[in-house]
């Protein structure tokens, strides 16, 4: 009885015919060098723990607190700014915040003093138009600067910021070593995250939680200037959402670094990701009602992406070492203006679903459980079901390469796409930094460029320092290969050298209302 | 040229997997969530008999201090569960007020072996409405107490008792809502405390061997992560999960020996539309582990038992229209009947690191290789189902989960079905 699949015997063969050495050869990461703290500016303020006790859980509505001196506890957000009811909690008075979220009616503002709140709870909020401001989300590192919700005291399984609720706000704060998801945002509508550092102080640490910052199954959500590390799974996580905005944050040390999923209508730009396993990964998942579509990257810094993969199981632990972005089973995605550099196995990948799930009907949805908009998709059919593996209309342009698949040899056993890379490019390196994987194409050569079809409408246009090949990819996995066997054309990269999305126009862009 | 016959070629190869991402999506993730109030007890053959009935009336002779009963429904619920004149504790056991009704469930969610207590008020004169295969549907004003507590030592629950919080769920005219209240044995009364708390507790379970769990009473908030459905109009609204008629066809601990509850509650007059009980469905007893252990059932039996546990211990979420269980696409309610919804060979849509290094919710056949026991064993925070509610093991229900997977005809997950 073997339940475990035969595909761990082809890839032992396919591995076996690989030299060892590459395997082993896993390059040191590096520690990312660049110091870029992007930190948004606003109150860092410093170590904050020792607030004298003066904040008490206030249910000090307060419009009026009308000194302007600036309570030293609220520099920076404090229930002056907000009409309508407030709700102000110095740090320290963890009970008062816990008995503050668990009774917050709708419109009510929640201020966090500065200092640290050392939880063993999630905080727990299930209330509408609620905003949550801090002093501040400190700096890349820190664990006590600005207004710091700690949860490395967590008893309990739980999240750390854990809401459902329409237009919901949070602002300058950090969440330390939650257990599960930092800031977990679930089945809501009208969802603002700014200036919100989601950290756990391992690096590296499969026990760390799974997500930073989770938007999922939200509609209208703006994540902007917020910062995730360390994450077991992924730092920026935006999942079966509709209409989303992701700019200017900073995703560094995570498995996933900034992943956009399953989700309809996203403008992704001004990100920094790097030092994850993998930068910025755009995809759906088998079986997911919602399917992904009209997703922009751009002006992104997608650089040195070559973290060991230390997720603890599941999918997320076969992405390859070295990866920059890749689109899978996604569809009406442009990649545009982005800098990738030094992500050691390849920039930017497109890849069908069926690599990571070869069984069609995983990916079935009846039409009428689908969520959103399918119009102007073309997904497979088959009557009323659709197919979501397909990858198709994406447009890689007007991209800046340098060092990209110099180092194709840091993923192990469980990533094995990166190891059929490695073996397949050998020294024969850098690996092209654009890869296509042409499942789905009616025609591919190696040798004769007039043999490619272009079925899914993959348009690459200029890249600078950026190679492209087109990767046969089932034989190759089954019989190994060398560069030889791939489709690497000059520019223009014909059949490869439209410049558009196909029938269905532009990407539209997320409605914000 | 490749083309057509790529399917066959992956299916080769895809073992190859190259499984390459993933990520996660979670959400779902499998599961969540869970316990918050719940039913369920563990035991609670024992602490029942005790006494709660609905029998004596005031706590005292006749201070006023009850004036009315229950809740006022436009007013802030009350800081004392006193206020609500349903229960109260003489230090060995509840005592319930007129019009508050003991119960007992047939299968109960597992809470980190709490022995549990739960009585239902209705107002006088109001009556519920018997539901085929849903919750009774409960009349505006009814207050669904659940008591939870640890015996110093479960192989004598009724000595010792440390009664730690009654969860009141109450019924507005739109809508349930679930308030924890936390006993002050100082003060002899239960205290609001919306905050909840993490607790330490140790107890001797009934092996003989000292236990020692971080017990969690819930926030107000965290209630909403096992009582929380989407709506036929898919708004979300809370609900209770445990009275339904399934799990209340039984005779009561706290009833004369052979009364049925549900026949009880209907004789009482404020239960209606029951059908002759013949007719209405019973889950499975957990009772009859006492005298039929796991090893000695035969397989339909444990199959019965199995899905009944799942049932309550994880289809308040994992149901089509849990909020928290949708998207795993893991339905474990008892009468879902897709076995791929039930998690036979199917891969989870993110089971963050709860899967370690297994690959399908459930492997007929081989319930180790199962993501499903994986997760419902483990004391690892951040992969533990369920969510909450849970931070020992339980090894009833662990080895009915074992008994059921590995009794199904086994197959190889890995075969791929063509198109």
């Amino acid at each position: 009885m073997n339940y475990r699949p035969t595909p761990f015997n082809l890839t032992r063969t396919l591995l076996l015919a690989l030299p060892l050495a590459l395997l082993l050869s896993a390059c040191g990461d590096d520690g990312g060098a660049d110091g870029a703290d992007e930190t948004t500016g606003d109150g860092d303020g410093d170590t904050g723990d020792g607030d004298t006790g003066d904040g008490d859980t206030g249910d000090g509505d307060g419009d009026g607190d009308g000194d302007t001196g600036a309570d030293p506890n609220f520099p920076l957000c404090s229930c002056a700014q907000f009409e309508g009811d407030c709700v102000e909690v110095a740090a320290d008075d963890e009970d008062g915040l816990q008995i503050a979220a668990n009774s917050l009616e709708d419109g009510t503002a929640l201020v966090l003093g500065l200092g640290v709140f050392e939880l063993d709870n999630q905080v727990t909020i299930r209330a509408d138009d609620i905003t949550v401001c801090g002093q501040g989300m400190g700096t890349e590192g820190s664990f006590d600067e600005g207004t710091t919700l700690d949860f490395a005291a967590q008893a309990t399984q739980s999240n750390g910021l854990d809401v459902v609720g329409d237009n919901f706000r949070v602002m300058d704060l950090a969440i330390v070593d939650a257990k599960k998801d930092g800031l977990r945002v679930e089945d809501s509508d009208g969802v603002t995250i700014q200036r919100v550092r989601v950290t756990w102080r391992l690096e590296s640490d499969s026990s760390n939680g799974s997500y930073g910052l989770y938007p999922v199954k939200v509609s209208h959500v703006l994540i902007e200037d917020s910062e995730a590390y360390n994450s077991s799974d992924a730092g920026i996580y935006v999942g079966q959402c509709q209409h989303a905005i992701v700019r200017n944050n900073v995703a560094k040390g995570n498995v996933a670094g900034i992943e956009i999923e399953n989700t309809q209508f996203a403008d992704v730009y001004g990100n920094l990701a790097e030092n994850n396993t993998g930068g910025l990964l755009i995809f759906d998942l088998p079986g997911n009602p919602v399917i992904g579509r009209d997703i922009q990257i751009h002006d992104n810094t997608i650089i040195d992406n070559n973290q060991p993969n230390f997720a603890p199981g599941g999918t997320v632990k076969s992405i390859p070492v070295g990866t920059g972005t890749f689109a899978m089973a996604s569809r009406r995605v442009e990649i545009f203006n982005n800098t990738y550099a030094d992500n050691g196995t390849t920039d930017v990948a497109i890849l069908s679903g069926l690599v990571v799930e070869i069984d069609p009907e995983q990916w079935a949805l009846s039409m009428d459980e689908l969520v959103g908009d399918i119009e102007g998709l073309d997904l497979p059919t088959n009557g009323d079901t659709v197919y979501s593996y397909r990858t198709n209309n994406i447009y890689v342009h007007d991209n800046e390469h340098s060092g990209g698949g110099t180092n194709p040899y840091l993923s192990s056993m469980d990533q094995e796409f990166g190891v059929l890379l490695a073996l397949v490019y050998g020294a024969d390196l850098p690996v092209d930094q654009i890869l296509y994987d042409t499942v789905e194409e009616s025609a591919f050569s190696a040798s004769d460029a007039g043999m490619n079809s272009n079925d899914n409408h993959l348009c690459i246009g200029t890249n600078v320092g950026a190679t492209f090949a087109s990767i046969n990819i089932e034989p190759l996995s089954m019989m190994g290969g060398t560069v030889d066997d791939l489709f690497r054309p000059d520019a223009p990269y014909t059949p490869f050298d439209c410049e558009d999305l196909g029938s269905g126009g532009p990407v539209v862009a997320p409605e914000m209302e | 040229m490749h083309n057509s016959n790529y399917l066959v070629a992956f299916s080769l190869s895809l073992s190859l997997s190259l499984a390459l991402l993933g990520c996660g999506d979670s959400s779902a993730e499998t599961g969540e969530s869970a316990a918050a109030g719940s039913e369920s007890s563990t035991d609670e053959s024992s602490t029942d008999d005790t006494g709660a009935t609905e029998t004596d009336t005031g706590e005292t002779g006749g201070e006023e201090l009850c004036p009315t009963q229950g809740v006022d429904l436009d007013g802030d619920v009350p800081e004392l569960l006193s206020e609500m004149c349903l229960v109260s504790w003489d230090g060995a056991e509840l005592l319930y007020e007129d019009n508050v009704y003991a119960y007992d469930l047939n299968t109960v969610l597992f809470s980190d072996f709490a022995v549990k207590d739960r009585a239902i008020y209705i107002p006088p004169g109001e009556t519920a409405t018997y539901v085929d295969n849903g919750v009774i549907d409960f009349p505006v004003g009814t207050v669904i107490l659940k008591s939870f507590m640890f015996p110093a030592d479960l192989r004598e629950p009724e000595l010792d008792i440390d009664l730690i919080e009654t969860r009141a769920l109450i019924r507005y005219a739109d809508e349930w809502k679930g308030y924890p209240y936390i006993w002050d044995h100082e003060l002899g009364d239960a205290v609001l405390t919306v905050q909840g708390e993490v607790r330490p507790i140790d107890f001797i379970g009934l092996d003989g061997i000292e236990r020692n769990a971080n017990y969690l009473v819930p926030q107000k908030n965290q209630c909403l992560e096992c009582h929380e459905i989407k709506d036929e109009l898919d708004e979300t609204v809370m609900t209770a999960i445990g009275p339904r008629p399934r799990y209340l066809n039984r005779g009561g601990a706290h009833l004369p020996e052979g009364t049925n509850q549900l026949t009880h509650f209907a004789d009482a007059g404020w239960l209606t539309g029951l059908p002759p009980l013949a007719e209405v469905p019973a889950a499975w007893d957990h009772r009859s582990l006492a005298d039929t252990p796991i090893d000695q059932m035969d397989y339909e039996t444990i199959t019965r038992a199995a899905r009944d546990y799942l049932d309550i211990n994880c289809a308040y979420c994992h149901n089509p229209s849990g909020v928290n269980g949708i998207s795993s696409q893991l339905f474990l309610n008892w009468d879902n009947t897709d076995e791929f919804h039930l998690g036979f060979c199917k891969k989870p849509g993110s089971a963050g690191k709860g899967g370690e290094n297994r690959e399908f919710d459930i492997v007929p056949g081989d319930a180790e290789a199962s993501i499903l026991v994986y997760r419902t064993e483990t004391l690892d925070l951040g992969s533990m189902m369920p969510l909450i509610g849970r931070s020992l093991l339980h090894d009833d229900g662990s080895a009915l989960l074992r008994a059921w997977i590995d009794g199904l005809p086994p197959g190889d997950c890995t075969e791929m079905d063509m198109p």
